[in-house]
């Protein structure tokens, strides 16, 4: 299934657009996606170390915005936002 | 009395009298304004500007629980809250964060304010890049926001 994920913060350094296309597997969890982003990094930025450490730092924002845990599952396409550390005022 | 707004700078600007007008009443005897403005140093660097990127929703909703909160915690009645951040580029010395708070006595504000700046750093889904005279620029660290 395809996941739309948007991008904020440092993560906007990942693409070139606000957001990524992911596919990822049915009943896939939050945990699951990292690891997926993860593998993206690898492939293209050359394992960045950087960017995984933010990927490994990050929360996840649900399509009804709630922050989630690594066991929420994913159980439909939709958007998630990958919120990198904060640091606003 | 709350008002919450993360202002897009492409669009609009951020303004200290909106914050003025908002909690201006008779009914308060103390207002405070907090603002947050663009520094031209942060750890050895000359910095010339700061980019705000921002997740409105969650942003919005963060100030509305933080306010929520402070309702309880502190147990202040009768208040005013007034919060804008902004998002996009700000110049050295422009504001990036207005809050404004009204109470009835000057103590209040001060511990309400605060608590509001304080809780905001913690959890509002707000990120900075700064852009410096003579490098690269960056993504502040920040620090990681946590699932409830």
């Amino acid at each position: 299934m395809k996941i739309r994920l948007e991008l904020f913060g440092a993560s906007r350094d990942f693409g070139e657009t606000d957001f990524l296309e992911l596919n990822l597997k049915e009943k896939s969890s939050i945990k699951d996606l990292r690891e997926e982003i993860i593998n993206y990094v690898n492939e293209k930025f050359n394992g960045n170390e950087n960017f995984k450490k933010i990927v490994e730092a990050s929360a996840f924002c649900s399509e009804d915005n709630n922050i989630v845990s690594d066991n929420y599952k994913i159980t439909k396409e939709q958007k998630i936002g990958i919120i990198p550390p904060i640091g606003g005022g | 009395m709350l008002h919450v707004k993360v202002i897009d700078l492409k669009k609009e600007k951020i303004e200290i009298s909106n914050a003025e007008e908002f909690i201006s009443s008779s009914k308060f005897g103390a207002s405070l304004f907090f603002t947050g403005t663009v520094r031209d140093a942060n750890e050895n660097k000359k910095v010339t500007g700061i980019t705000y990127d921002s997740h409105d929703t969650l942003v919005i909703k963060s100030f509305e629980d933080i306010y929520k909160e402070a309702v309880e915690k502190l147990k202040i009645k009768d208040k005013a809250v007034f919060i804008e951040h902004v998002k996009g580029y700000v110049e050295l010395g422009k504001i990036s964060i207005i809050i404004a708070v009204a109470c009835q006595h000057r103590a209040q504000t001060y511990i309400l304010s605060r608590y509001i700046i304080e809780e905001i750093k913690k959890r509002s889904p707000i990120w900075k890049k700064e852009h410096y005279k003579n490098e690269e620029s960056k993504w502040l660290k920040g620090n990681p926001i946590q699932s409830s």
